[in-house]
C-alpha cells in the first residue's frame, strides 16, 4: 500500500515539476519577447541626428502600462528635461530643486495653468489631460522655457542628443508614426518594426 | 572679471565631467528715460553642479549710463561703466528627511529681505525700490558679503544667518567691517513671510557717520491665479543718530488674457530723519509693464510719478527699456 502510495505520489510530483519548468520556460519566453517588443531608431533632421524630437506611434495594440507620474524638474535656473513627452492624463510633478523661488506658468495653446511662487524643496504638479502642447516658461526667469507634448498615445518618446530614441512596448507590425520638434515642426509618416531592425525618421 | 573669464575658459575648454552641469547666461539690456538719461548693461551668469547638491555660480556685470544724477536703471547692477564681479559662490544644499539645510561660502548679495537678483531685476522693471537704492540711506542692492551663510529649516519654514564683510559695488560702498544678517521665511497656502535684521557698517564716510547701521524689516509675497502682491517694510539707522523708515508695495499681474504682458503698479515711501537740513522724505508711484517680444526678448515701460527731495530730475518720469537674454547649456544634469 505505502509502495503504491508512493509510486503516485511519486508520478503527481513528477507532473507537477514537468508542468512547472514548462510555465516557467513559457514565461521567461513571453517575457524575452515582451523585451524585444521594442522600436528603436534615430530621428534625422536635413541628414543630421536630432536631439529633443517627440515621436509617438499609432495603432499599437498592445496593452499600455498605466499612467505613471513623470518629473519636470527646476534645477539650475533651468527646467529639466527642454522638452517632456506624456500620455494626456499623465500628472507631471514640478519640484523646485533650485536655490530660489520659481513661478511656473503656461498660457498659451494645451494645458493652461499658474502654479504661483514656490519655494525651494517643494512640489507642485499639473495633470496635462488633454493631448496638445504647453509651454512652459517662469515668470520670474526669461530663460527659463520648457515644453510639455501631451499626446493620445502610450508608445511616445523623445530622441536622446545623438537624436537615438526607443519605445517599449511595440510588437512587429506596421505603425503610423508621428513627430514633433520645437519649432512646431511636424511629421508623419508609417514604419514597419521588425524585431532588431532600427528605424530612421524624421525631415528631409 | 578677468577671474570670471579664466574660469569660465578653462570650463568650457576642459570640458564638463560626468555628471556636472554647466549653463552660461548672458543677459544684455538697453534702455533710456525722460529724464535725458541713456543706459546699457550686459550680464554674465556660469552656474553649474559640481556634485549632486554642490552648486556654484558667479555673476559679473558691465554697465554704464550717460547721466548718475538719478536711480533709474539702477536695480540689476551697477552702472559705473567698469566690469564688475558681482557673485562667486559655492553652495551645498541637502535635505535630511524633510528638512532643509545649504551652508554657502564666497561672495554673494546681503541676504536681507526680497535679495536674490531675480526679485532686484524683476521681469525688466527700471527702477529699484527706494528703500534700495544705495544713496537713500537705506539699504543698497549693491551690498555683497565676502562670508558664510547657513540655512536651516524646513522647505516652509527656514531660518538663515549670514556673516560676512562688506564687498559693495555701485555707489554706496561700506566702510571695512564685520556684517551679520539673520532672515527668517514662511510660507503657508500663498503667502510668503519673511523677517530680517542686518547689523553693518554705513556706507559713508567715518567723519560723517558714526556707529553701526542697523536695520530691521519683514516682507511679505502673496499670489493667486497670476496675481502678486509682494512688499517689503524696513527700519532702522543709516548711522548713530539717525534713522529711516520706508517700504514699497507692489500689484504685479499676469494673467493668461494677457498673452505675453505682465503689469506693475508700486506706491512707495522713504523718510530719513536727521538733523536740518539733511532729512529727506520722499514718496512715489510707478506703473509699468513688461513684454515679451519674442523668446527671451523683452521691452519694458513704466512711469514714475515721485515728490519728495530725492533727486529726480523731472517729478515724473517715462521709461522705457529693451532686455535680451541666452543662455548655453554645455550638459544638462542627469
Amino acid at each position: 500500500m505505502i509502495s503504491v502510495l508512493s509510486r503516485h505520489t511519486t508520478a503527481r510530483i513528477f507532473t507537477a515539476v514537468v508542468t512547472g519548468v514548462a510555465l516557467l520556460a513559457g514565461v521567461a519566453a513571453a517575457s524575452a519577447r515582451a523585451a524585444d517588443d521594442e522600436v528603436s531608431g534615430v530621428v534625422r533632421v536635413g541628414g543630421r541626428s536630432q536631439k529633443d524630437v517627440v515621436v509617438w506611434l499609432e495603432g499599437v495594440t498592445a496593452t499600455p502600462p498605466p499612467a505613471q507620474d513623470v518629473v519636470l524638474d527646476q534645477r539650475n535656473l533651468q527646467f529639466l528635461p527642454h522638452v517632456l513627452a506624456v500620455r494626456a492624463g499623465t500628472r507631471v510633478r514640478m519640484p523646485n530643486s533650485d536655490r530660489v523661488f520659481h513661478n511656473v506658468f503656461s498660457f498659451h495653446d494645451g494645458k493652461r495653468f499658474d502654479l504661483g511662487l514656490y519655494p525651494v524643496g517643494t512640489t507642485k504638479a499639473v495633470t496635462f489631460d488633454r493631448p496638445g502642447l504647453s509651454r512652459i516658461f517662469c515668470n520670474i526667469h526669461p530663460n527659463m522655457a520648457a515644453y510639455v507634448l501631451a499626446v493620445d498615445s502610450a508608445h511616445v518618446t523623445v530622441s536622446d542628443r545623438d537624436g537615438r530614441f526607443a519605445i517599449a512596448g511595440v510588437p512587429p507590425g506596421t505603425y503610423t508614426w508621428h513627430a514633433w520638434r520645437p519649432g512646431n515642426h511636424t511629421a508623419t509618416g508609417r514604419m514597419t518594426v521588425e524585431r532588431g531592425r532600427p528605424v530612421e525618421i524624421g525631415w528631409p | 572679471m578677468r577671474g570670471l573669464a579664466a574660469l569660465t575658459a578653462c570650463w568650457l575648454h576642459a570640458g564638463v565631467a560626468s555628471g556636472q552641469s554647466l549653463g552660461v547666461e548672458v543677459t544684455q539690456s538697453v534702455g533710456t528715460s525722460s529724464e535725458s538719461i541713456s543706459a546699457a548693461g550686459t550680464q554674465i551668469r556660469v552656474l553649474g553642479e559640481a556634485l549632486p547638491g554642490l552648486r556654484w555660480n558667479v555673476e559679473g556685470a558691465w554697465a554704464t549710463r550717460s547721466r548718475d544724477e538719478s536711480d533709474v536703471f539702477g536695480t540689476a547692477y551697477p552702472y559705473e561703466g567698469r566690469a564688475e564681479l558681482m557673485e562667486a559662490y559655492g553652495e551645498y544644499h541637502f535635505a535630511p528627511g524633510r528638512g532643509l539645510r545649504a551652508i554657502k561660502g564666497g561672495r554673494y548679495r546681503t541676504p536681507f529681505g526680497i535679495s536674490s537678483a531675480s526679485d532686484h531685476a524683476y521681469i525688466g522693471f527700471l527702477r529699484p525700490p527706494l528703500i534700495r537704492y544705495g544713496e537713500y540711506y537705506a539699504l543698497s542692492s549693491g551690498y555683497l558679503e565676502h562670508g558664510l551663510d547657513v540655512v536651516v529649516g524646513v522647505p516652509r519654514l527656514s531660518v538663515e544667518a549670514s556673516v560676512g564683510v562688506s564687498a559693495d559695488v555701485g555707489p554706496a560702498i561700506r566702510r571695512p567691517g564685520v556684517n551679520t544678517v539673520v532672515r527668517a521665511e514662511g510660507m503657508a497656502g500663498a503667502l510668503i513671510l519673511g523677517a530680517s535684521f542686518v547689523d553693518t557698517t554705513p556706507y559713508m564716510p567715518e567723519r560723517f557717520a558714526r556707529g553701526r547701521s542697523r536695520f530691521g524689516g519683514v516682507d511679505a509675497r502673496w499670489m493667486k491665479g497670476g496675481v502678486l502682491v509682494r512688499g517689503e517694510w524696513l527700519g532702522g539707522q543709516p548711522f548713530d543718530g539717525t534713522s529711516t523708515t520706508g517700504g514699497y508695495a507692489d500689484l504685479i499681474v499676469h494673467r493668461p488674457v494677457m498673452g505675453p504682458v505682465t503689469a506693475l503698479v508700486r506706491a512707495e515711501r522713504l523718510a530719513y530723519d536727521a538733523a536740518p537740513p539733511r532729512a529727506l522724505y520722499s514718496h512715489r508711484y510707478s506703473a509699468g509693464a513688461r513684454i515679451r517680444l519674442w523668446k527671451t526678448v523683452a521691452a519694458s515701460v513704466g512711469i514714475a510719478h515721485q515728490a519728495g527731495q530725492i533727486t529726480q530730475r523731472r517729478r515724473t518720469a517715462f521709461d522705457v527699456g529693451l532686455t535680451g537674454s541666452f543662455r548655453q547649456d554645455y550638459r544638462a544634469h542627469p
